[in-house]
Formats: structure tokens, sequence, C-alpha cells
């Protein structure tokens, strides 16, 4: 009996790690903040089991974590590969299709993950936002607007480095200064305006109404409703209060324009 | 204290629970969650109606486009944000390991808000990015 006991630990001592234990080890890293030490670990284990959908999953993870899109969309596409209604590969691709403005794929990952899964109010949520999500706009209907003329009436505020104002599909009206990334600027803020809608239905606080979006260079303030959207980007030093009382009297003046 | 409990004492930003029960201490805040980038909720201190696991989906969706917005948002630049309706405002600060999300009421100052907001990324950023 003893020697048995003795036996089994020094056995166990030799015994490689299986991949489930390394895996178990890898979320502990992550749980710790080792998130490039975790990864390292679930590579190693994926060599020895390929065909987890755990461990290809906790790498989709791990790689979001360290915002390496790419590669999580690699271990998502393995984990679909192994289970083709894994749910949170599915989520999982949506959320990078709707990071990349891919609405279209992201609604087909999600319909897809509700037909097996009816009851996933995260994908619910999701599919919500990318339901209103448009294609590009038409640039020839932003033309047809005299976008400098437009610029001119809403008198932007002097303090103010950059102002956009478009329609909720993301049809730019005008942009000081309107660039080659314009359009796509325009995008990502019509984009951003209704997933912050969303978040804010779910939290029970109502739509949109505005934002203040600090980033690294400037701090943008964004004002909308249901049919446009206004943003001024200012420098930091500029107070919240001034800032937000421009962005009114502009926003004002703007749905006057647009009426 | 001995040294070894000191040892074993998480540091602040790494207890993200704690952090997120510091922050929910502000005056009007009703709520509150930390989310991981892919979606999956770490803390959440929220009211009974309100339901973790889709506003997490959103949290971390918006904290992405909010991180992609502009060329000068890479990997290492954390924005903040504050969102508001006539009901109240949704405050969103970006860290290493995802999102921390502050519910606040429409009499909620928000310039506090942020500014704890703030101190709590830059604790957690410290924490987590050495």
């Amino acid at each position: 009996m003893v020697f048995r006991r003795i036996w089994h630990r020094i056995s166990g001592r030799r015994r490689r790690p299986t991949s489930a234990q390394m895996f178990r080890r890898a979320q502990h890293l992550r749980d710790t903040g080792r998130f490039e030490a975790a990864a390292r670990l679930v590579e190693e284990a994926l060599l020895r089991d390929p065909r987890s959908v755990v461990g290809h999953l906790l790498a989709a993870a791990l790689h979001m974590v360290l915002r390496e899109t790419g590669e999580a969309r690699t271990s998502f596409e393995r984990v679909l590969a192994l289970e083709p209604t894994q749910p949170r590969a599915l989520l999982g691709l949506a959320r990078i299709a709707i990071e990349e403005g891919d609405a279209a794929t992201c609604r087909q990952m999600l319909t897809r993950a509700l037909a097996r899964y009816p009851d996933f109010p995260e994908a619910r949520a999701l599919l919500e936002v990318a339901r209103g999500l448009t294609p590009a706009p038409d640039s020839t209907r932003a033309a047809s607007t005299n976008g400098a003329v437009a610029a001119a009436r809403v008198r932007l505020p002097a303090e103010s480095r950059e102002a956009l104002f478009m329609r909720a599909d993301a049809t730019v009206i005008f942009a000081e200064p309107r660039g080659p990334r314009t359009d796509a600027v325009a995008a990502r803020a019509a984009k951003l305006a209704r997933v912050a809608t969303a978040m804010l239905g779910r939290a029970g606080l109502g739509p949109l109404r505005h934002a203040i979006i600090e980033g690294a260079a400037e701090t943008t303030y964004l004002r909308g409703d249901d049919a446009a959207l206004l943003t001024l980007a200012f420098d930091h030093d500029v107070k919240s209060a001034i800032a937000l009382e421009h962005l009114e009297q502009v926003w004002g003046r703007c749905r006057l324009e647009l009426a | 204290m001995s040294a070894a409990a000191a040892v074993e004492r998480p540091a602040l930003g790494r207890d993200l629970r704690g952090l997120l029960a510091e922050l929910l201490r502000l005056e009007h805040v009703i709520g509150g969650l930390v989310v991981a980038p892919d979606g999956l909720v770490i803390a959440a201190d929220l009211p009974s109606e309100i339901d973790a696991d889709p506003l997490s989906a959103l949290a971390a969706t918006l904290g992405r486009e909010l991180e992609l917005r502009g060329p000068q948002l890479r990997r290492g630049t954390f924005p903040m944000a504050q969102f508001a309706s006539v009901s109240g405002s949704a405050f969103l600060g970006s860290t290493p390991v995802g999102f921390i999300v502050l519910l606040g009421e429409p009499r909620a100052d928000s310039e506090i808000i942020r500014t704890a907001l703030r101190r709590a990324v830059g604790t957690v950023f410290r924490a987590w990015a050495g």
C-alpha cells in the first residue's frame, strides 16, 4: 500500500501534464494577467490536442485580450470547423465582423447562433445593432448638399478642430475639414452612436442624446437623434461645459439646416 | 501586516471586483460592470432589472469601436467616453484587460465620475501592463 503510494507519487511527477491540465493552467495565467504566457501554453497544448474546442476558444479569447483580431478570427474559425454551431465562436466572429464594418457577415453569424440557441441574449442584442447598420452611404447624396455653405451657416466655434454633420445613415452633410477619410469617419461615428444607443437601451436609459469621447489627441463631442448626428472635436484643454454649450448651439443650427 | 500577507494581497488594479466596488460608491452611480474584450463579464453589480449578458456584449463592442476610432488609438492607448440620454449616462473606460462600464443617474456629476473612472483605468493599466 505504502509502496504503491510512493510509486504513484514518483510516476505522477514524471508524467507530462495533460492538455486539459495545460488549458486549466493557461486559464489561471490569463486570470492573473499573464496573457502572453497563457497564449504560449495554449499554443503548446493545442499541438498535442488540436481538436480541443476549449483550447481554440481560450486561444481566441486571449487573442481578443491582446487585441490580435486576425489571430482571434482564425481560432474562432477552427472552433467552427470542429463544432459548426458553437455559440461563442459564432458570437466572436460576429463581433469581429461588426468591428470591421461587415454587417452582413455579422448578421449571418448571429442568425446561425440564434437558430441553434434561441435563448442567447448576447447574440440577440448584437443582432439588433447589426440589423440597423446600413451599407456605406451613397456619396452622390452627400454631393447634393453644398457642404461648404452649410458649414458656414451653422457658425462653427473657433475652438473646434473638426466638425462633421451627417444623416443617421452616415451620409455626410458637411465636414470641416473634409478629407479622403471623411466618409469612413462618418460611418464609424454612425455605428458608434448606434451601438451606444443599444447599450443605453439595455441599461434602461433610453436613446443616446450626446456623448463625450476622450481620445489621445482631442475630445470629441457627439450630439444626435434618430435622423442626424453631429460631432465636434476640441482640444483637451477646452472645458466640457463650454464644449457642450457649443455643441448644443451648433446642433440647433444644424437641425434647422437639415429641415 | 506580514510580508507574506502583503504579497498575497492583490494589487488594487488587479482586483477588478474591488475596483468596481470602489467606483460604485460614487454618488448617483446605480451600477457597473467589467467586461473582457471578448464580451465575457469579469465583474458586475447591476440593478436587478438589467441583464448583464447583453449589456456586456454591447459594452465590449462599443469599447472596441472606441479603441479603433482613429489611427492614434492603438494598443496601449486607452480611451474613455460618456454616453448620455435623458434618463442617465453610461461611462466606459478601456483598459488592457477589458472595459469598465458605470451607469449613472441624470443628476450624477459627470466630471467626478469621469475623473474617478480615468483614475481607475490608470490603476488597472499600471497593474496589468507591467
